[in-house]
């Protein structure tokens, strides 16, 4: 990874889990902006869904269908966005959807995990319970929720995510390669 | 390929090459092992993550499908499973479309020829192993590449399996993918269980030849269809024809890493060491069975007269965490060597060629030891070996 990509990411980062606390300590004021982040999103992807047709997907048998979604996805983003209000059961629904899926891999991992007898499984374990009990929270909140509680449940999503681009923007990711003349070289030393 | 091809078939071709019978047995295991070394099966092992060779299905439903979890699953399958033909072919397009077309898998490439050759300096069997099975999946993951990709590694409806009708003919008969994964593949009536249709060009059901499930794997197979790549042409894959080239390969590449013959060069096949078996392999490769197991033990037997014990992978685990600080002398820490070795050499040859999706390579050479802790490693065993080299010619 280049330093400035890894400077890129550690500044998103950094503006992403600010964001998220600015959102915890005004919980009422940010879920429209919550709303209008998730409208956004959408239209971010159908712009990258074009942009992935000219770069990659023209070139492929079939590759049409990529731009046709790409515009629909762009088209729903643009509606979305101009929406004022934006009904709280949806956004629960989002967000349960995104972390059932979560804790659903994560227990099929521990599952395998514990097959192969890897110590790491009760861990996976563990990170799957949780992601299963804050999509039951979801659920339960669509009925009886309070906006402030999505804007909670997205913020934690947040910063769990910025934290994640943290760790992986100070990792050391180059692999060593050593030519053969330098082994020699080397060994004719000792 | 499958299980079967990579242990029993490794063996009959090492045990042809002039291996003993015990030599054929340890870079049978090599070559099986592959398919086995994951970062979860290291983790329990507690050795290096980096030697990964494949990941599991639920290691790469995990995974984040960022740049660097991205560059990580493409060092894994263009490592061990889809060698790259060609690192410099001509195509017009973005860099991004360039860079992936550029790692379409094909046997005979430069790279294999790279591959063999450092088998050949690091002289273990575990290493010979693990070059056989990178060499055995260019021909059968021909036309995929080793990282996720929509636009490569797809295919439209147009997909037919010939079949032979028992009287000397072919019949066709168009496929279509089931994607139940708990349902197994039936060769008998052609239902095969491929992954989800996944729109996004770097989901994880996209990678290898995942949305055609193993067909590929498969010896039997004869199938023509169109890859989303290849600008509506129609391929033809012969799978009992290449598969039985990949094994007259390994016999020639075997001669010269047991040092019997001094030069490996690429398209060359030993024919004639094959000939006496080529009916009988040629037999068991038009079976519609998924596993060939049973018919290369029995070919082993005759080979060798020799049983040996089926392919497990607990007995190495065991042996590398019982043996503490002299680990690295076990089967498992010379294929962990030899791992690395690989992934080091095929990640710097992609890196080199100005495509980064396999990520950064640092030349030793140039900037010392910089990047992943884990492939210092193989500065020290290489050290080690050529000492033992140096040893061992003086005390000749």
């Amino acid at each position: 990874m280049t330093k400035f990509k890894r400077a890129t990411i550690l500044m998103i980062s950094a503006a992403m889990i600010l964001t998220a606390i600015v959102f915890m300590v005004s919980p009422k004021e940010s879920y429209p902006v919550v709303t209008l982040i998730l409208s956004f999103m959408l239209l971010a992807y159908g712009i990258r869904q074009i942009i992935y047709y000219i770069v990659m997907a023209r070139h492929m048998v079939g590759g049409r269908l990529i731009l046709y979604i790409g515009l629909i996805l762009l088209d729903l983003g643009l509606f979305t966005a101009t929406l004022s209000v934006i009904p709280l059961p949806y956004v629960m629904l989002y967000l349960l959807g995104g972390y059932a899926f979560a804790g659903a891999i994560d227990l099929m991992r521990a599952k395998e995990a514990r097959r192969l007898h890897s110590p790491e499984w009760k861990f996976i374990l563990f990170k799957g319970v949780v992601n299963i009990l804050i999509a039951v929270i979801c659920l339960v909140l669509i009925f009886v929720g309070t906006t402030i509680a999505a804007v909670y449940i997205y913020s934690a999503g947040l910063i769990y995510s910025s934290i994640l681009r943290i760790v992986t923007a100070m990792r050391k990711t180059a692999v060593v390669y050593i030519p053969q003349t330098e082994i020699e070289r080397i060994m004719s030393l000792k | 390929m499958e299980k079967d091809f990579h242990y029993y078939a490794t063996y009959c071709a090492a045990y042809i090459a002039g291996f003993t019978h015990e030599e054929s047995v340890r870079i049978a295991w090599s070559a099986a092992f592959v398919d086995n070394c994951s970062k979860t099966f290291l983790a329990r092992a507690k050795a290096p993550l980096s030697a990964a060779t494949t990941q599991l299905q639920m290691e790469l439903m995990e995974m984040r499908t960022d740049v660097i979890g991205l560059q990580e699953i493409t060092r894994i399958w263009t490592s061990f499973h889809f060698l790259p033909r060609d690192l410099y072919a001509p195509v017009k397009g973005a860099k991004r479309y360039r860079n992936k077309y550029r790692l379409l898998c094909g046997p005979n490439g430069p790279l294999l020829k790279d591959t063999i050759e450092l088998a050949k300096s690091s002289g273990t069997l575990e290493a010979i192993g693990l070059s056989m099975h990178v060499l055995a999946d260019t021909w059968a993951h021909m036309y995929f590449i080793g990282t996720t990709s929509l636009v490569f590694n797809t295919s439209n409806y147009h997909f037919y399996e010939k079949i032979a009708d028992g009287n000397g003919g072919f019949y066709e008969k168009h496929i279509t993918f089931r994607h139940n994964p708990g349902i197994p593949d039936d060769a008998v009536n052609s239902l095969y269980t491929a992954t989800p249709f996944s729109l996004r060009e770097n989901a994880v059901f996209n990678l290898g030849h995942g949305r055609l499930t193993h067909l590929p794997d498969y010896a039997y197979a004869r199938y023509r269809y169109m890859p989303s790549w290849k600008n509506y042409e129609e391929v033809y894959k012969d799978n009992p024809e290449d598969f039985y080239k990949a094994f007259c390969q390994m016999i020639y590449a075997l001669k010269y890493l047991r040092g019997a013959t001094d030069r490996f060069e690429t398209d060359t096949y030993d024919f004639e060491a094959a000939k006496p078996y080529e009916h009988e392999i040629r037999t068991f490769f038009e079976k519609r069975q998924i596993e060939l197991a049973k018919e290369w033990k029995a070919l082993s037997l005759k080979l060798s007269g020799k049983e040996f014990a089926p392919f497990e992978i607990e007995p190495a685990a065991v042996e590398y965490i019982d043996a503490g600080e002299d680990r690295d002398n076990t089967v498992l820490g010379r294929f962990i060597k030899a791992a690395l070795a690989q992934k080091s050499m095929v990640t710097n040859k992609v890196f080199k060629s100005g495509n980064l999706t396999c990520g950064y390579s640092v030349n030793y050479e140039e900037k010392g030891l910089k990047g992943i802790k884990d492939y210092f490693k193989l500065l020290e065993l290489h050290n080690e070996d050529r000492i033992n080299q140096r040893r061992k010619g003086r005390e000749q």
